[in-house]
């Protein structure tokens, strides 16, 4: 308390300065006075009574200081004094003051750049009430559905009669909430109006999912356990961006029936802005619909072995998560067990190893966290690199200031200057440039970070934005201030250091620059320490890059040219499983007869389209595959013409005809990796294989074999995996004729082949699919060529991100090396026109420069190499099989590196050498 | 050794403050003569250190200063007490009291008696 009120008193009294030197100088005369007076009276001259009382005193100024120390806040004030200095010292020298906020505004928005996707990626919380208390099922995110009574590691996805089991029986939970794993597209339209179905994404939700999450409805209300029940009225709440965007917030909207794929629901509320679902991605839903919705599309619901649903909890105050956790590993076990005569004999197998993880879930569904984590931190760390180097260019500028300043240093120290108070000065300075270069490089954040999403997630039409904001929020902000604040200090601390060890002496003496080399040993250092981190990042960029053109050059096994994909989803238009066969021939038909398209084949997905189904193959004649044996097979199913559209050759057998239809015998189509894997020494053609429960092993009969093609882009450094095809014709009918596959014969993907020459004829494209089904809406159309470099995209950033950065830090770099050489070479003018007075030739003079210059270089590069290294290390499987240590790319990054250098230090080099010698002698 | 005269920044308070609390108004001068009458000359203080001292204290509210005239009738700069430096000068005298009695204690300790 009385701390405080002495700080006012010491503001306040420091605001009226004048006035209190004032005070303190009338009452020292007045004090000596009064002493005086007293002195003569005991007898003494007033001269020497005088001087007894100003002895008595004490040193007039030494009190002055103490109390003036005393009395305002000298470390504001000195603050305020240096802060005044080090800008009119800025404004002195605005070439080095722009190139310095430049260089720091680069390395400062760089990196702020990153963690601005790094926060939201990867550390932000949802935007729900408590997000600590929030805990989810399963340590990885899993897609979409796992059948079976089985988990690989953890059971991490539920069917909904075990959320059921989980939500009535365990204690510790305020609300568990369930919600589907898949994100699937609805065809929605508002009823009534004229407008054709547009496809959103929705998911499926339990009926506490929003007052689990402490989610309150924007406008209207939010669902309630009631809307989720058998045979209650179809309701919907849709997200703020889609009611703000495509109905410019019309109040309307809440109340009415829009129909979702031919169902009718009523729109009961918004959401709030801020809340995009439980799951970071870039496609949140637009709207959410009770799960007892969910028989009405699909009829996933009842199926008790389909796990298909993610849960997310509140945890009751009080409740210990473990408890909880261990607590549902029971119940698992109980539910398990009470199904256990619809086990399968490798589920039964496989019974004692299930078991769940229950972990935090503020952050909810993580799947791209865990997708991209790898990459930001490589971006973070490639950007931090490139923090440094900048860091190391501005020291070293200010290390040059800093020797300009020896002479007034020493003089200020000479008077009696603190060591303290003079590295406070140009640390002041170093901070304050650093400040200004993080206000500028905030605008370079934002604009990078909007180039960043732009380029990484590039607008797919009929797919929502993701949610993240290039805008500056409050840890962004905090994380640039921080970062320039120990930019600054990093920066700044040697140069300060340097300023301190002058000796007052040199300054009185008048010495000239060739007569000491102080201050070089740390410049160079800083170079050295620059030429390795550059290498580093080269050859980073290197590998990259390589890797990238790998992948973007190999053999996919398919033709991309002439081949265009249109997206479709014929369940948007409410088809249904058996109307799907006449549709797709309509379809083949009337896009054949366009003039310009050669070939028309449908298929679920088209080779590199992101997405693929997955069976456990059992082959007729094989035993059945134990519970750890891998019989896990890709599969797609096509339409008649297939291999042709896509330009995957047949080697042995046929493809698919139209010959093959329901009624015919079941085939398939394998491709050599599916070949090497299940009939490793024999012809597989002729033979049987399924994919469903025990005498299923013959399902299909394989007819031909296909070349290797890469359809899947999951684990691309990897050989391709095995992988069938069926017909679409043909359905996968269980004993009890329930279509056990009905989904696959959704086929999302035309393939057009167009005439050589011809352009594809999109308007006749659309208005014969118009033609067919007005209904039936085109999601997007686009190159086989740019799906697949899509699937790059991410890598394509990430090489050039790397490539860009790898550049600017060979450039500074150079300007960090030519810098140091051209200072030194100045400081050796004398030294050299004795040497050329003494008959070194040019070539001596310039090979002297470069030497030294050189001698920095190497060391650098021998402590770049094992750097290198680790980078490549830390890169891993970013270089899809690629291997780190790859000495072509580390050469080229040398030698880059190398010539950078010449280039840097020749300048100098020749214009020491340029010199006369006799103007050389006269600089001393 | 420390020399007679290095004394502390709060010992110097206190006495400032006892001095002003037994001969009530004073200006900086007369502080300064009073405390050196009382400690007998032994303490010898460079009596400029006084005027920071004044400062800190009236800072803290503990006296409060205003213009008067001095006795050869001079404007001179008079500090009182205030009552929040009476009840500091109380709480200090206290802890000094306590802490000189400790003192005294140990002192009178023999090697016998801790047996």
């Amino acid at each position: 308390m009385r701390a405080l009120r002495r700080f006012f008193r010491r503001l306040a009294s420091w605001t009226r300065s004048r006035q209190d030197e004032e005070r303190l100088r009338a009452e020292i005369d007045e004090h000596l006075a009064l002493q005086t007076a007293e002195n003569v009276r005991a007898g003494l001259s007033p001269s020497e009574a005088r001087r007894q009382a100003l002895l008595k005193f004490g040193t007039v100024e030494a009190i002055r200081e103490s109390y003036r120390d005393q009395r305002g806040l000298p470390l504001m004030e000195t603050l305020i004094e240096d802060t005044r200095h080090a800008l009119r010292r800025m404004r002195k020298a605005p070439a080095f003051t722009i190139t310095t906020i430049l260089t720091l505004a680069l390395g400062i928005g760089a990196t702020t750049s990153i963690f601005t996707l790094v926060h939201a990626v990867i550390l932000k919380s949802l935007a729900v009430a408590n997000p600590s208390e929030l805990y989810r099922l399963g340590k990885e995110s899993r897609c979409c559905y796992y059948g079976g009574y089985s988990q690989e590691k953890e059971f991490s996805l539920v069917s909904y009669d075990l959320y059921k089991h989980f939500r009535d029986n365990t204690n510790g939970f305020a609300e568990l909430a369930a919600f589907s794993a898949i994100e699937p597209l609805f065809g929605a339209r508002r009823a009534g109006s004229a407008e054709p179905a547009q496809s959103y994404p929705g998911e499926f939700v339990s009926g506490n999912y929003f007052t689990m999450f402490g989610i309150r409805a924007y406008a209207g209300r939010v669902l309630s356990p009631a809307d989720d029940q058998p045979g209650a009225p179809p309701t919907v709440v849709m997200s703020y961006r889609l009611w703000q965007q495509k109905y410019g917030s019309d109040p309307s909207v809440i109340g009415s029936v829009f129909t979702l794929d031919q169902k009718p629901f009523t729109v009961v509320g918004i959401t709030p802005p801020g809340f995009f679902g439980d799951t970071l991605s870039d496609n949140p839903p637009n709207f959410f619909l009770p799960l007892n919705t969910e028989p009405l599309f699909d009829g996933d619901l009842y199926t008790v072995n389909n796990n298909w649903l993610d849960l997310i909890g509140r945890i009751r105050p009080g409740a210990k998560p473990a408890q909880v956790e261990a607590d549902m590993r029971v119940e698992l076990k109980q539910w398990l067990l009470s199904h256990w005569g619809d086990m399968n004999p490798n589920e039964r197998a496989k019974f004692p190893e299930q078991t769940l993880f229950f972990g935090p879930g503020g952050a909810g569904i993580t799947s791209m966290r865990e997708e991209y984590e790898h990459w930001l931190q490589i971006l973070m760390m490639v950007s931090g690199f490139v923090l440094l180097i900048v860091c190391a260019n501005v020291a070293n500028l200010m290390l040059v200031r800093g020797l300009e300043r020896r002479r007034q240093i020493s003089v200020s120290m000479a008077l009696g200057a603190r060591a303290s108070r003079l590295m406070r000065q140009p640390l002041t300075e170093s901070i304050l440039l650093s400040f200004f270069g993080g206000a500028a490089g905030l605008g370079i954040a934002f604009a990078g970070t909007r180039l960043i999403l732009h380029f990484a997630f590039p607008k797919v039409a009929g797919l929502a934005e993701l949610p993240i904001s290039a805008s500056p929020s409050m840890p962004v902000l905090l994380f640039a201030f921080v970062t320039s604040l120990v930019a600054g200090v990093a920066f700044g601390i040697a140069p300060a250091w340097m300023a301190t060890r002058v000796d007052p002496i040199e300054a009185l003496r008048g010495a000239g620059p060739s007569t000491t080399r102080a201050g070089s040993l740390p410049r160079k250092t800083l170079v050295v320490f620059q030429a390795a981190l550059s290498l580093a990042l080269l050859s980073a960029s290197g590998l990259l890059t390589t890797a990238l053109h790998h992948l973007e050059s190999q053999d996919f096994g398919f033709d991309q040219d002439r081949r265009t994909i249109i997206k479709i989803e014929p369940r948007l238009a409410g088809y249904q499983s058996q109307q799907l066969t006449p549709l797709y021939s309509r379809i083949h038909d009337s896009l054949s007869n366009i003039p310009g398209i050669s070939a028309v084949s449908l298929c679920t997905y088209s080779p590199m389209g992101a997405n693929i189904w997955g069976g456990m193959v059992r082959v007729d004649g094989q035993p059945a595959p134990g519970p750890n044996d891998d019989n896990l097979s890709f599969w797609d199913r096509v339409t008649a013409g297939f291999f042709d559209v896509v330009g995957n050759p047949i080697l042995k057998g046929r493809g698919i005809f139209e010959q093959d239809i329901e009624s015919s015998r079941h085939v398939a189509v394998v491709n050599e990796a599916f070949a090497r894997k299940f009939f490793a020494n024999v012809d597989p053609i002729g033979k049987h294989f399924g994919q469903h429960d025990i005498g299923s092993e013959r399902e299909y009969e394989i007819v031909g074999i296909a070349k290797d093609a890469r359809f899947v882009t999951l684990k691309l450094d990897q050989p391709i995996a095995p992988l069938f095809f069926l017909p679409e014709a043909q359905h996968d009918l269980s004993p009890k004729a329930e279509d056990l596959n009905g989904g696959s014969h959704f086929m999302h993907d035309i393939v057009i082949v167009t005439t050589p020459g011809a352009s594809l004829p999109i308007a006749q494209v659309r208005q014969a699919m118009a033609s067919i089904d007005p209904n039936l809406p085109i999601i997007a159309i686009r190159t086989l060529k740019e799906q697949v470099t899509l699937q790059f995209a991410q890598q394509r950033l990430i090489a050039r991100l790397t490539s860009f950065f790898g550049i600017l830090s060979l450039v500074l770099a150079s300007i960090g090396l030519y810098g140091v050489t051209a200072y030194n070479a100045g400081r050796r003018t004398n030294e050299i026109g004795i040497r050329m007075a003494l008959g070194a030739s040019r070539g001596n003079v310039v090979a002297l420069v470069l030497r030294g210059a050189f001698a920095l270089i190497a060391t650098g590069l021998l402590l770049g190499v094992p750097l290198s290294a680790a980078a490549g290390r830390f890169l891993g499987h970013q270089l899809y099989g690629l291997s780190p240590y790859n000495p072509a790319v580390i050469a080229v990054a040398v030698v880059a590196l190398g010539f950078s250098a010449l280039a840097a230090s020749l300048i100098p080099a020749l214009r020491a050498s340029s010199i006369s010698p006799l103007e050389a002698l006269r600089v001393e | 050794m420390r020399d007679k005269t290095d004394v502390l920044q709060g010992t110097l308070a206190l006495m400032v403050l006892k001095t002003l609390d037994v001969l009530g108004p004073l200006h900086g001068y007369g502080i300064a003569r009073r405390i050196e009458q009382i400690s007998g000359d032994l303490l010898t203080v460079n009596q400029g250190t006084l005027y920071p001292v004044l400062l800190k204290l009236e800072q803290e509210g503990s006296i409060a200063s205003e213009w008067g005239a001095s006795e050869n009738n001079r404007k001179a700069r008079f500090y009182r007490l205030t009552r929040d430096g009476r009840k500091q000068l109380q709480a200090e005298t206290r802890g000094w009291e306590q802490t000189t009695a400790i003192i005294d204690r140990f002192f009178a300790v023999k090697a016998e008696d801790l047996k």
